[in-house]
């Protein structure tokens, strides 16, 4: 799965150590799974502010459909910080929710994305708050990346479009 | 724009019914999840009250055709429509691919279908967007109301911007009209991405914008009535 093995603290490196031998979007996949391996965290879902997924790592019960936790969290988060900055407050990264179970961490990745992490009693919020700093900073870079990456170009043509008659039926 | 999963390789369009109070967005969005075949739909959630006012957004996500090795996801919104909720509309804008513009056709709820409008349009510019580039279709809803307004004043009031664009009449709890308009806005979706991906790939391989340019005027045009 992960081509070069990866220094054990310095999550920034990640990007350049794998830079000529993978694609974007592998990268950003084993960047998430190093932190799920780091921080013994569930699940984490790159989610863009509108509430889109943006890629997703680990492991979520069978009955939970990460697109609704995606709308949900981004909906969230933009609301609270909305709800800070009309108090004020400027300094606000990150939104712990704390359950019996399980725990979410949200935190700010660039403008236009989020972090969402879910994880259990297993770990500590410390831990993960800790290492979802500097795996943020490499999403950043790596989110740069596949969004101009040839990868992510779908060629869809014209022809294509035109065979296409209603998208939705009843 | 819309969003791309580059791990799972899909294309996610974000959609937003937008309207005055009670014109029928969030009855749009039942009807659709119950009635939709051929496709995978998740769950429909609704931050609502007790009452059942949109509080926040509904939303509802759709799996629909895959093209190229890529499939495409719909993902449906509403706002809440009281005027006091704006903070809450501007929220729910945010990366919108495309919009819904529901009207409810009463006779007294025209001004309210103008002030929402507008607010709509003052939205999508505190966003950096406007409506002449965002794809956007209207539904003339409710019309099995008596003291209807007409459907050529509802187009003389709401359809005219320099560029018309396709609208719908519709009975939301009936289901009428319901999918005529998730169609075309979806259609309208997929044609702006496929133009924006023609034009990244006319742009990555020769620096030739002349002719491209005339080629992708012309797709645009033919999304204008
Ligand atoms: N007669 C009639 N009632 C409708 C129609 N569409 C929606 N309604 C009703 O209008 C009310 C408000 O609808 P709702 O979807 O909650 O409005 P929203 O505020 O835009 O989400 C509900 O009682 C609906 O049943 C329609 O086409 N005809
Ligand atoms: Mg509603």
């Amino acid at each position: 799965m992960n081509p070069t093995p990866v220094p054990p603290l310095s999550a920034a490196d990640i990007p350049e150590v794998t830079a000529n031998i993978s694609s974007p979007a592998q990268r950003l996949q084993s960047l998430l799974a190093d932190f799920l391996d780091k921080t013994q965290a569930t699940f984490s879902l790159v989610i863009d502010r509108g509430g889109s997924i943006l890629c997703q790592q680990g492991n979520l019960p069978e009955s939970t459909d990460a697109t609704i936790l995606a709308a949900l969290a981004a909906g969230s988060f933009a609301a609270t910080k909305e709800l800070a900055a009309r108090l004020g407050e400027t300094e606000f990264n990150t939104l712990h929710h704390q359950g019996k179970n399980a725990n979410i961490l949200v935190s700010t990745v660039d403008d236009d994305a989020v972090l969402m992490t879910v994880f259990g009693p297993e770990t500590t919020v410390g831990l993960v708050k800790f290492y979802a700093v500097g795996t943020v900073h490499c999403l950043a870079t790596l989110l740069k990346e596949a969004r101009t990456s040839p990868d992510s170009q779908i060629a869809i043509s014209k022809q294509d479009f035109n065979a296409i008659g209603n998208i939705f039926h009843q | 724009m819309s969003i791309i999963n580059y791990v799972n390789k899909e294309v996610q369009f974000k959609i937003v019914y937008y309207g005055a109070a009670l014109c029928g967005k969030t009855t749009n969005l039942a009807y659709i999840h119950g009635h939709i075949t051929d496709t995978n739909k998740g769950e429909l959630v609704s931050l609502a009250t007790a009452a059942d006012r949109t509080l926040f957004f509904d939303f509802l996500p759709l799996n629909a055709l895959v093209i190229k090795g890529f499939r495409t996801r719909f993902q449906l919104y509403t706002v809440p429509g009281q005027v006091i909720y704006n903070a809450t509309r501007q929220l729910v804008l945010r990366s919108v691919d495309g919009v819904v513009f529901v009207t409810d056709s009463h006779w007294d709820k025209m001004q309210e279908n103008v002030e929402s409008f507008h607010n709509l349009y003052d939205n999508l510019v505190l966003q950096g967007m406007d409506m002449d580039r965002i794809p956007y279709v209207l539904q003339y809803n409710k019309r099995d109301v008596p003291r209807l307004a007409p459907v050529h004043y509802l187009e003389y009031i709401l359809n005219n911007r320099p560029v018309r664009v396709p609208s719908y009449q519709a009975v939301a709890t009936t289901g009428q009209g319901v999918f005529a308009t998730l169609n075309a806005i979806s259609r309208l979706l997929l044609r702006k991405f496929i133009r924006e991906t023609e034009e990244t790939a006319a742009a990555g391989q020769v620096r030739a914008p002349a002719p491209a340019a005339t080629a992708l005027s012309g797709i645009a045009a033919g999304t204008r009535r």
